[in-house]
C-alpha cells in the first residue's frame, strides 16, 4: 500500500524502511516524525509519545495529528485480527505475490514467515 | 465541527470517528453472537489488564514463545483458555502460530467464542491506543447490557484457507447479513467472518481510523488530512513493529 501511494504520486519509496524505519530520505512529508511517533505509540513509551505528539501537531496540524493516531490504533486492532485469526500472508489483497518486495521490506524475517517458509 | 469528545485532550477529534468510538463500546456492552454482555466486558477488562502482564513480557522477550515457565497477570474473571487467547494476542500477536490457535480450541474454546473473542482484543486495542496515542483519558468500561447471544453460525463457514473457519463472498447468504464491500474482498475483510456480527462491529470502527472502503485503493486521493503515503508510513511501521506479514 505504502508502494502503491507513492506510485500513484509518481515517486518511489524505499521499502527496506518498512522494518528499519523510515528518515528524511523516504520522500514523504515528515516521515521521520511520523515514524518516531508511531514507534513511541507501538512501545507505549510515554515520554516519547508525548514529544512526538508535539512535534506532530506543529508539523501537520491538530487534525493532521488526529488523523495519525487514528491510523496507528488502527492497526493494532488489524495485525492482531489477521495474526490471531491466521489468513495467509504469502499474497497480497490483489492476490500478487511480491517476493522481492517482501524480501527487501524485511518482512521474510518475521517470525511467522519464517516458520511458514519464506517466499524467495 | 469536530467535537472535543475526548476528556484529557484539546485536540478535535472527527465526530465520525467519535461516533465510531461511542457506537463500538455500546456493541461491547451488548449480547454478542457467541458471548453475553457481562463476558464481553469482562474480556474487555482482561485485555486492559494484559498490557501490563508480566508473564507476557517474558514471553515477549524470550527467543521462542513456546514453553515459558509462568502463568498470566489476571484479573480472574476470564477462562483459562480465554486468558491466554486475550494475553498472547494482546501482547505478542506476530509469533502466534496454528498450533498454538489449535491448543486455544481445544482448551476449551469455541471457534466462533475465538473469533468472536479477537474482534473484542482487535477493537478494544484499537480504541485504547487512539486515546492513549492523543494524550486522552482512558475511557471506562462499559456497563453489560441485558440479552442472550444469538448464536448464528454462517452455513458457509469452513476452515480452509485460514486457522479458523471463514465465510468466503461466495459463500455468504442473505441470512449472514452485509459482510463485504466487494467479492474481491481481501483475507483481512473476510478474517472475521464467521461471526458476521463481530466483523461488521470491527470494521464500522476501522473504517473511522483508517480509511472508508472505497477510499482504500484510491491511492491518488487523501480523505484524511494527512497524505496518502503518509497514511500507508504509519501503517507499515505498525505492522512491521509487531511482525506483521500480511
Amino acid at each position: 500500500m505504502l508502494r502503491e501511494s507513492m506510485q500513484a504520486q509518481g515517486r518511489q519509496v524505499d521499502v527496506a524502511g518498512v522494518a528499519r524505519g523510515f528518515g528524511a530520505e523516504a520522500g514523504i512529508p515528515h516521515a521521520a516524525a511520523l515514524a518516531a511517533f508511531t514507534e513511541a505509540v507501538v512501545r507505549r513509551e510515554d515520554e516519547r509519545t508525548e514529544s512526538g505528539r508535539r512535534a506532530l501537531r506543529e508539523a501537520l496540524g491538530e487534525a493532521g495529528l488526529v488523523d495519525a493516531c487514528a491510523v496507528a490504533a488502527a492497526f493494532h486492532g488489524f495485525v492482531r485480527i489477521a495474526d490471531a485469526i491466521g489468513i495467509p500472508h504469502y499474497s497480497s489483497p490483489g492476490g500478487d505475490d511480491l517476493s522481492g518486495l517482501r524480501e527487501r521490506a524485511g518482512i521474510n524475517e518475521f517470525y511467522r514467515v519464517r516458520k511458514d517458509g519464506a517466499l524467495r | 465541527m469536530p467535537q472535543r469528545a475526548f476528556p484529557g485532550t484539546d485536540l478535535p477529534v472527527r465526530e465520525d470517528l467519535a461516533q465510531a468510538h461511542r457506537r463500538a463500546w455500546a456493541a461491547i456492552a451488548a449480547p454478542g453472537t457467541w458471548l453475553s454482555a457481562a463476558r464481553r466486558v469482562a474480556i474487555a477488562a482482561e485485555i486492559r489488564h494484559a498490557r501490563d502482564c508480566a508473564h507476557c513480557a517474558r514471553i515477549r522477550a524470550a527467543l521462542s514463545p513456546e514453553g515459558v515457565p509462568g502463568a498470566h497477570d489476571t484479573l480472574g474473571e476470564v477462562s483459562p483458555a480465554e486468558l491466554e487467547l486475550i494475553h498472547r494476542v494482546v501482547s505478542d500477536p506476530g509469533r502466534l502460530s496454528e498450533k498454538w490457535s489449535q491448543s486455544v480450541l481445544a482448551a476449551g474454546l469455541a471457534e466462533g467464542e475465538y473469533v468472536e473473542i479477537v474482534g473484542l482484543i482487535a477493537m478494544v486495542m484499537m480504541m485504547d491506543t487512539f486515546t492513549r496515542a492523543l494524550g486522552a483519558s482512558e475511557r471506562p468500561l462499559p456497563a453489560p447490557q441485558p440479552g442472550e447471544p444469538s448464536r448464528y453460525r454462517p452455513a458457509g463457514a469452513r476452515r480452509r484457507a485460514a486457522w479458523l473457519p471463514i465465510t468466503e463472498p461466495e459463500d455468504a447468504t442473505e441470512a449472514d447479513g452485509p459482510m463485504y464491500p466487494s467479492p474481491k474482498a481481501g483475507y483481512i475483510y473476510r478474517a472475521l467472518s464467521m461471526v458476521p456480527q463481530s466483523l461488521r462491529d470491527y470494521w464500522a470502527l476501522a473504517s473511522a481510523h483508517y480509511l472508508p472502503g472505497p477510499a482504500i485503493y484510491r491511492f491518488d486521493q487523501s480523505v484524511r488530512a494527512i497524505a496518502r503515503p503518509q497514511v500507508e508510513l504509519i501503517a507499515a511501521r505498525v505492522s512491521a513493529l509487531h511482525q506483521c506479514a500480511y
